[in-house]
């Protein structure tokens, strides 16, 4: 392993070699981080600044990528995920110390592309705080252009994506922004 | 000509070299780092129309992000430099919407759209915003109400112009 740029963004799951086991129940929605707000993402206002919201959601994503086979190794191989799109929707501030569960939900895929909703949730309460919605593209990283997963990791997508079916879709999903009004 | 400054049509006041700790383990800016930019480029926009951080210690009443949607469309390395076209594409009493092209050294990297919410911190719900930064809001309303707006505006996730 290469020693960290000191002061880059790192998540905490850097290092850890994804492991699939077949034989193990897939959770739905998939539950794979937890965290609590730290300090340096408070803002003046002691509350958590916007972009760390996508921290947040991105070492979630992180957690989930290992979870299905895309570590440091793989990457090494020439291929990664790559977020194309993300929609976040806010719901509730969080203070300094707060605890934060996400999970993670396959809403869809193709042979190249993820379609995946996150929810960031009160530790305790479960009070929903936070949803992200993400479309993410399988790159090979040299030539910078979409390419097909590996038929391994599309027979995981289908075993997740099977597991997720009875689950229901997420009312953000899919929803344009705006300024509604109502009718006149 | 209003007579407070509108930042020019479109907004493009933000001016920022990528920061070393904004990069990822691939020496590219980061995903969380793009809305870390699309933020104080928008912020800037909030402060010509009087509604940053002083306003909130003087009205005890801030713009809150309620929604954010990135569209990610190039790399950002070490080096290059960031900058910012700012759009504001509607607006209401509470609400203000507005559309980013973020750049690297000229070259289109990602667009991001958020919708704001004024809101009464001491209450803590939404409030409408007092006649002089509506007024300002309006004249920015103004400025940009020629500006082509970008296909993609307003659409979900996953859609396609």
């Amino acid at each position: 392993m290469t020693e960290p740029t000191p002061g880059r963004v790192t998540t905490p799951y850097e290092g850890r070699a994804a492991v699939w086991d077949e034989t193990a129940a897939i959770e739905a929605p998939l539950r794979l981080h937890r965290t609590t707000a730290p300090a340096e993402w408070m803002d003046y206002n002691d509350h958590m600044s916007e972009s760390c919201f996508l921290l947040a959601f991105g070492d979630s994503a992180d957690a989930f990528f290992r979870f299905l086979g895309i570590d440091e190794a793989y990457r090494a191989a020439g291929h990664s995920l790559y977020t194309s799109q993300t929609h976040l929707h806010h719901r509730q501030e969080v203070t300094l110390g707060e605890p934060l569960a996400l999970t993670v939900q396959l809403l869809d895929h193709d042979r190249r592309r993820l379609h995946i909703h996150h929810e960031m949730r009160h530790g305790e309460t479960g009070v929903l705080i936070a949803e992200a919605e993400q479309l993410l593209v399988h790159v090979d990283t040299a030539e910078g252009r979409s390419v097909d997963l590996p038929a391994e990791l599309l027979r995981r997508l289908d075993a997740i994506a099977a597991a997720h079916r009875e689950l229901p879709r997420p009312d953000v999903v899919g929803r344009a922004m705006g300024i509604r009004r109502p009718p006149h | 000509m209003a007579e407070h400054a509108v930042g020019g049509a479109p907004f493009a006041a933000y001016h920022q070299p990528v920061r070393p700790e904004w990069l990822d383990y691939n020496g590219h800016l980061n995903d969380a780092s793009y809305s870390l930019v699309l933020s104080a480029a928008h912020e800037l926009v909030l402060e010509s129309l009087g509604l940053s951080a002083d306003y909130r210690a003087s009205h005890r009443a801030s713009m809150f992000t309620v929604e954010t949607h990135l569209r990610y469309l190039a790399e950002v390395s070490a080096g290059q430099v960031l900058t910012a076209a700012t759009t504001l594409v509607e607006a209401d009493r509470k609400r203000l919407r507005l559309h980013s092209e973020l750049y690297a050294d000229g070259r289109l990297a990602a667009t991001g759209e958020c919708l704001y919410l004024h809101v009464d911190t001491v209450a803590g719900r939404s409030a409408s915003l007092p006649d002089d930064r509506w007024a300002r809001v309006e004249a920015m309303l103004g400025a940009h109400a020629e500006l082509p707006r970008p296909p993609h505006l307003g659409l979900g996730v996953g859609s396609r112009p």
